[in-house]
């Protein structure tokens, strides 16, 4: 047993050392061909890798020995030994090489200020003309909003039922419908909408509705999740307590589950409907309809006065969901 | 007096390993009123689940009323539990809805899905649940919701749902642990009254040996997952609670 965990030890060590000098090395290469136009070829980094490796394990004073496998030799003072000048090579280097992968470029920021004089202008000086035309599309995105919110209710309120842990039955059967919902919900989740909306957009055609899908199927992953994890914070206590009244399995979960979730459901689909006409505006720049749509339009044909409108209103319906779903929730957990 | 219930060589061992109870072996006649003694981890809470098979018991046999609790399952345990009233220490009600809905779901073991959703169109049941309620002297409170009541009255809000299964055994784990004294025993008076008026048998759970002696017909004392006492309540002299809470124990009286 002692012997296997030591084994185990030394191979995470062996491992661990070895990749960070893949990533070191190859950093130094992404660098050299940057800056010299030097390129070095693929074998030599993990060949010069693995010779490093070797040098610094069989030294006994690397990351790796330091984490994973430390002994008596192990020099506990990071300036005074090879780890501690590894960990700081290794931040140095990902600091320099991410500057140059992000283009970073402070003075362009100072003197290249004018260019964006358009839309500033264009933002102090909202073009009202196009108000009628801007609210309807705004009355869109809220709408397929909240569509997406109501469609993925039913869907999300069953689910969340057999999502949760402590409903389960602790069979295989039980275990294996846990674990394949939530999944599913996560794959699902971890898809951004716009992603989505790409998609729906190629199903059903550039609108209102493909936006409205993209969202739905999101906000039924996202509120299966929520939704479920509320389950799992129920009080056990009233659950027992109706089991042992002789009530079947679904008359404990109308009387003791239900009450209990009922208002914080409420408030997580007021919350997810507050996202949702977030996400709607940014989903209407691939296509799926409402204000984005519009916004992606105006400033491709550069009418900065138009633009300047159209986020005006945004922001500011972004600021009363934002408020007034606080304010709901806040209301719906003191019940 | 007939045996209400049977435990023949009961054992429970939890899945992380704890052996809760080690053999326990226990009858209980109809119309006594046991009190279970003991430490907190003794087994009590666990013995009374697996009673009503709240909890599954690893071996060992459990009569109810002829009835075989272990190997039932289904509706037939649906049909046992019905008959048994339980009581909590943490009343174990449901906080945001009504005390009058709270005992109405002392019905649901004799009722359909449908009918349990359309409670408020029985309206036997509805006089029923107020009934109970004016029993335990809350018929003023029927309306209000759990939440505004306070730790007495929720532990008689739990009683009066316990009646509406028309229980011939109630079992009631520590029913007055978080309630204060004079609080405590006017809960206990009305689990007495059952006992005596309507000839319930009611097995509970206690810490305080006075209020053993004021209600019990008769105390079991659990240690380590087996009975170490079985007898009358006034036979526990200092010895005998030594024996039961350890040797630095001291009886502590509350009237």
């Amino acid at each position: 047993m002692k012997t296997i965990n030591k084994i185990k030890s030394i191979v995470k060590a062996f491992i661990l050392d070895f990749l960070f000098l893949v990533y070191i090395f190859g950093c130094i290469s992404f660098l050299a061909y940057r800056w010299i136009e030097f390129r070095i070829e693929n074998k030599f980094i993990l060949i010069g890798a693995l010779v490093f490796t070797f040098l610094f394990f069989f030294i006994g004073d690397s990351l790796g020995r330091k984490l994973f496998f430390p002994s008596r030799k192990t020099i506990h003072k990071w300036f005074k030994s090879f780890w501690g000048w590894f960990m700081v090579t290794g931040l140095l280097i990902t600091f320099i090489v991410g500057w140059n992968l992000v283009e970073v470029d402070f003075v362009k920021f100072f003197t290249k200020f004018k260019n964006a004089g358009g839309i500033m202008s264009g933002i102090f000086d909202p073009n009202f003309d196009i108000l009628t035309m801007s609210l309807i599309a705004l009355a869109e995105t809220i709408y397929l909003a909240l569509l997406a919110t109501i469609f993925a209710i039913p869907f999300a309120f069953i689910l969340s039922f057999f999502a949760a842990r402590n409903l389960m039955p602790k069979t295989i059967i039980g275990n294996t419908v846990y674990i394949i919902i939530r999944t599913i919900a996560t794959i699902f989740r971890s898809i951004e909408a716009i992603i989505w909306a790409i998609i729906f957009c190629v199903w059903v055609g550039i609108g209102p509705f493909a936006g409205m899908l993209a969202l739905m199927i999101h906000s039924i992953a996202a509120l299966t999740k929520l939704y479920s994890e509320q389950i799992e914070n129920i009080d056990p206590g009233p659950v027992e307590a109706i089991k042992a009244t002789g009530a079947s399995t679904f008359q404990t979960w109308i009387y003791s589950v239900i009450p209990q979730i009922i208002s914080p459901y409420l408030a997580f689909t007021i919350y997810r409907w507050d996202i949702n006409v977030r996400m709607a505006t940014i989903v209407g720049f691939v296509g799926g309809g409402g204000i984005g749509l519009l916004l992606y339009q105006e400033q491709g044909l550069l009418r900065w006065h138009n633009v300047g409108l159209l986020i005006w209103l945004i922001a500011l319906v972004i600021w009363i969901m934002d408020m007034v779903s606080a304010k709901i929730r806040a209301k719906l957990t003191e019940i | 007096m007939k045996n209400i219930l049977e435990i023949r060589d009961l054992h429970k061992v939890y899945a992380r390993g704890t052996h809760a109870l080690k053999g326990i072996n226990l009858t209980v006649k109809e119309g006594d009123f046991l009190i279970l003694l003991g430490l907190s981890g003794s087994g009590k809470s666990t013995l009374l689940r697996c009673l009503n098979k709240l909890i599954d018991s690893t071996s060992g046999d459990i009569t109810i009323n002829d009835e075989d609790v272990v190997k039932a399952s289904g509706k037939q345990l649906r049909h046992i539990r019905r008959h048994i009233g339980m009581i909590f220490q943490q009343f174990n009600l449901i906080k945001n809805l009504s005390a009058l809905t709270n005992v109405l779901t002392g019905k649901l073991g004799y009722v359909s899905l449908g009918h349990s959703l359309t409670f408020k169109q029985h309206h036997n049941d509805i006089k029923l649940a107020l009934k109970n309620l004016e029993r335990v002297g809350l018929k003023d409170f029927s309306y209000q919701k759990i939440k505004n009541l306070s730790g007495g009255q929720q532990q008689r809000v739990a009683i009066a749902r316990a009646l509406m299964q028309n229980p011939r055994l109630i079992l009631a784990d520590e029913p007055v642990a978080s309630l204060d004294p004079a609080t405590a025993d006017s809960v206990m008076k009305y689990l007495g009254e059952l006992n005596k008026n309507d000839n319930m048998t009611v097995i509970c759970s206690l810490h305080f040996l006075s209020l053993a002696r004021k209600y019990g017909t008769r105390v079991a004392a659990l240690k380590d997952g087996k009975i170490v006492f079985d007898g009358k309540p006034k036979d526990i002299d200092e010895k005998r609670f030594k024996e039961i809470y350890g040797e630095d124990a001291e009886e502590v009286e509350i009237r």
